[in-house]
């Protein structure tokens, strides 16, 4: 039996697009096939977990079932009572088998854990979220068919976007007006073409073409050189047109099927500072967190008075969402420092905002500052993914 | 508007667009972008694509290029370097240069696939390394670098699965192909190794592949060719304008004296420190085991001299040799050497191959080489000698008689 990377080869578009037009043409005569909908979501999941990768098949089943009943459970908790244990223990389960995934390799030589599969991290988001959700009580009935359809959305499985459960509900409940569904589909075509500009033209420029040759160039040299700088802007460009066109063609797809999965990218690089980057790169993860860590860190810590200063408790919040974040990636020394990284360059830059607030009349701000901003923040960032790509390691540790 | 006008100027532009790439990719036409300069650029570019490719080959060829097949001694460009001696003497010909570092007999045999009209009753130099000959041949990892679909399907719809020859090929392909691999092709090559001809649906499949494969060549292969001619110009300027062999060979030596500062082994400057080959005492006798004459590379070896016993190619093969200094200090096998030498040549001249410039005994002359195991100053010089009489003067048509013993393990093991 074949597997499919998704989105990886013009063969599976095409078979994407093959078994969704019936989809197409139902929701243009206002109508839904769910049965057929979720036939060709299992299609497509048997597709991509099949063949060779048949054992993260199983996991993924596994998986399932053991967050879907996590939820379940918690839900039938809440609806009673709402005690902080209880909560803190349900999402300590929830990410526990993302946790064993990810330190694993840490501990045994960098040797895979057994129960990972493509997309662990992206399920667990949409997992937790929900058990927090049902927490805060906006979630307030447990429906088994329709977590497993937010769970199991096949466009968005191995890679995001990272979508909300009550988001997500609203338009698979609903079907989308003729007039607007062709909006849609207008929109979902530009987004794949763009998707395909991007990741099989740019993204092959930079990655498959550009970045080998530099990178060799960078090792054979050694330590410091210009190479190595110019591995740092290859590699950036790689990793966002490689992701953004993923996250393209995901988004583009769900809007085929009347889904409006949110977006995850918008010009990050013309941010003017790290905190308008983080609003604009892998915008669902970042927002994820910042919703689900940060703010509930935050509100936590100011709720118990644990620290007076306003200042301190968000620079606090920080640290624990990048540091997070990098652990998330993988449990490596790059990760963790490329969310230090983040944090650092967070708080210097909330630092400065204050000291640009207080002094507003001293300090210009025209096009020039604002193309410096820019500049910087781009420079910035790119340094950031340089200690992300992990090449710092392979040129200084091996 | 209506529902279906709305539709179709949504949904229009994808299908013209799809309209448009069937039709470029299927039409049976042939695009010709290459221009002189494209083809001079790709001569010198030693490029992946330019090797697996198969359009701008052909048109070199036909404008008066000569293949010149080997590996990395190619790029070594200094002023010695055929391409150099060609350009700065007008000569009549001009090397196209197939080959770069990891590119063996097995990945050659699939490239000619590519030009076997253009080699038809014509000449070529092919520069035979020893190291190529380690006992399992290609390694994995270089034969998939190389590996073209082109030229494999090319090969696939113009295969004899009767002859040794071919069902020793598909094996070979099979043995090397890493996991995950084209399942068609390796099916094909399965079939032409078990000696059965693949079917007629087969072949109508393949050749449609084919024809998509052409027009990618045709359409993409001159993107980004490296430019080397610089480089080449550069090194011309350094030449007297007055071709002699004995005053280049003079010059040779005080270009490689220059050149070989920083070590007492005659190696490149640049080569010694990017290698870091003063390792103190790192290399000694580190090479003792290494083993060039019992290899399954001869009858890779034989697949390609099979090919240009099949076009009539005239072949000039060059021995090189590897810097005896060198060779003695990390303790390779002079007898080991010897008997590589000597087994390549015997497969040549026993099927007809007479133009053997062996010059495996030659590593001790200063400045032959421009390094461990490639060819610089003098030994280009040396091979000068050779090249340009054999391509420049008319050569009697060679008579090549076959022997499919050389695809066995008793000749591999010999």
């Amino acid at each position: 039996m074949v597997s499919f990377q998704p989105y990886v080869n013009p063969i599976y578009f095409l078979y994407l697009i093959a078994f969704l037009i019936p989809i197409i043409i139902g929701i243009l005569n206002g109508k839904r096939f769910r049965v057929y909908e979720t036939i060709i979501s299992l299609l497509f999941i048997c597709l991509i977990f099949g063949g060779p990768k048949l054992h993260e098949g199983f996991n993924l089943i596994l998986y399932i079932i053991f967050e879907v009943l996590m939820i379940g459970l918690y839900m039938r908790y809440r609806s009673k009572h709402n005690q902080t244990w209880v909560f803190v223990v349900a999402v300590l389960l929830a990410i526990s088998p993302l946790s064993i995934v990810k330190i694993t390799p840490a501990i045994n030589n960098g040797i895979p854990s057994i129960i990972g599969f493509l997309g662990i991290s992206y399920l667990t988001f949409k997992a937790v979220q929900m058990i927090m959700e049902s927490r805060d009580g906006s979630i307030k009935k447990f429906d088994l068919m329709l977590t497993l359809q937010f769970l199991l959305f096949f466009p968005t499985i191995s890679s995001g976007p990272i979508d909300r459960y009550r988001r997500f509900v609203k338009d698979y409940q609903n079907v989308p007006s003729q007039e607007k569904y062709l909006e849609m589909l207008q929109k979902g075509i530009f987004y794949i073409f763009q998707g395909f500009l991007y990741k099989f033209l740019l993204a092959y420029l930079f990655g498959t073409v550009l970045l080998p040759p530099i990178a060799h160039a960078a090792l054979q040299h050694g330590g410091m050189s210009w190479a190595l700088v110019g591995y740092m802007y290859t590699y950036s460009m790689d990793l966002f047109f490689d992701f953004a066109g993923y996250s393209l063609f995901a988004v583009g797809i769900s809007y085929f099927m009347g889904i409006e999965t949110p977006m995850n990218f918008n010009k990050p690089f013309i941010s003017h500072n790290i905190k308008d980057f983080w609003n604009r790169w892998h915008m669902t993860l970042s927002f994820w967190f910042r919703d689900y860590v940060y703010m509930r860190l935050v509100f936590f810590m100011m709720k118990h008075k644990l620290i007076k200063s306003r200042i301190t408790t968000a620079i606090v919040g920080y640290f624990a969402l990048f540091l997070l974040m990098g652990f998330w990636h993988g449990v490596t020394w790059y990760y963790i420092a490329y969310g230090l990284f983040h944090a650092i360059a967070i708080v210097i830059n909330d630092t400065w905002l204050r000291f640009k607030k207080k002094h507003k009349g001293s300090i210009p701000s025209n096009k020039l500052t604002e193309i410096f901003a820019i500049f910087i923040t781009f420079n910035v960032v790119c340094l950031s993914f340089l200690i992300f790509s992990g090449f710092l390691d392979k040129l200084f540790f091996s | 508007m209506g529902l279906k006008k709305k539709l179709f100027m949504i949904i229009g532009p994808v299908i013209l667009a799809i309209i448009l790439i069937v039709v470029i990719l299927l039409a049976p036409v042939k695009y010709n972008f290459s221009s002189a300069k494209t083809e001079e650029k790709a001569a010198v570019s030693q490029s992946k694509n330019i090797l697996g490719g198969s359009v701008i080959r052909q048109q070199a060829l036909e404008d008066g290029y000569v293949p010149f097949i080997g590996s990395s001694e190619y790029s070594r460009m200094d002023s010695m370097h055929p391409s150099v001696l060609a350009k700065k003497y007008n000569r009549s010909y001009r090397p196209f240069l197939m080959g770069t570092g990891g590119t063996q007999s097995l990945t050659h045999y699939f490239d000619l696939q590519g030009i076997k009209d253009q080699i038809k009753n014509k000449k070529a130099v092919f520069i035979v390394s020893p190291q190529w000959f380690v006992p399992g041949g290609v390694s994995k990892q270089a034969f998939n670098m190389f590996y073209s679909p082109l030229q494999t399907t090319e090969w696939l719809l113009s295969a004899n699965a009767k002859t040794e020859s071919d069902q020793y090929a598909a094996k070979r392909f099979i043995a090397l192909m890493s996991d995950g691999g084209n399942e068609s092709i390796l099916k094909a090559m399965q079939k032409i190794a078990d000696g059965e001809s693949l079917s007629g649906t087969d072949t109508n499949i393949f050749r449609m592949k084919l024809t998509i494969l052409q027009h990618e060549d045709e359409l993409f292969s001159g993107f980004s060719v490296p430019n080397r001619m610089q480089l080449i110009d550069r090194q011309t300027r350094n030449l007297p304008a007055k071709y002699d062999l004995a005053t280049l060979d003079v010059l040779a030596g005080r270009f490689g004296a220059k050149g070989t500062t920083n070590n007492d082994f005659g190696i490149q400057n640049s080569y010694w420190t990017d290698r870091h080959l003063d390792g103190k005492g790192k290399f000694a006798g580190k090479q003792a085991k290494l083993n060039y004459d019992r290899s399954v590379e001869f009858s890779d070896f034989q697949l390609v001299l099979n090919q240009f016993s099949k076009e009539h190619t005239n072949v000039l093969f060059i021995i090189p040799p590897v810097n005896k200094r060198w060779s003695e200090y990390t303790g390779l096998s002079a007898e080991m050497l010897k008997n590589n030498a000597t087994k390549i040549t015997e497969q040549l001249k026993s099927q007809g191959f007479d133009h053997v410039a062996d010059f495996s005994k030659r590593g001790n002359e200063k400045y032959f080489m421009a390094d461990t195991i490639h060819l610089g100053w003098k030994g280009w010089v040396a091979v000068d000698r050779y090249v340009n009489p054999f391509l420049t003067q008319k050569q009697a048509k060679p008579d090549y008689h076959m022997d499919d013993y050389y695809y066995s393990k008793d000749w591999q093991q010999e």
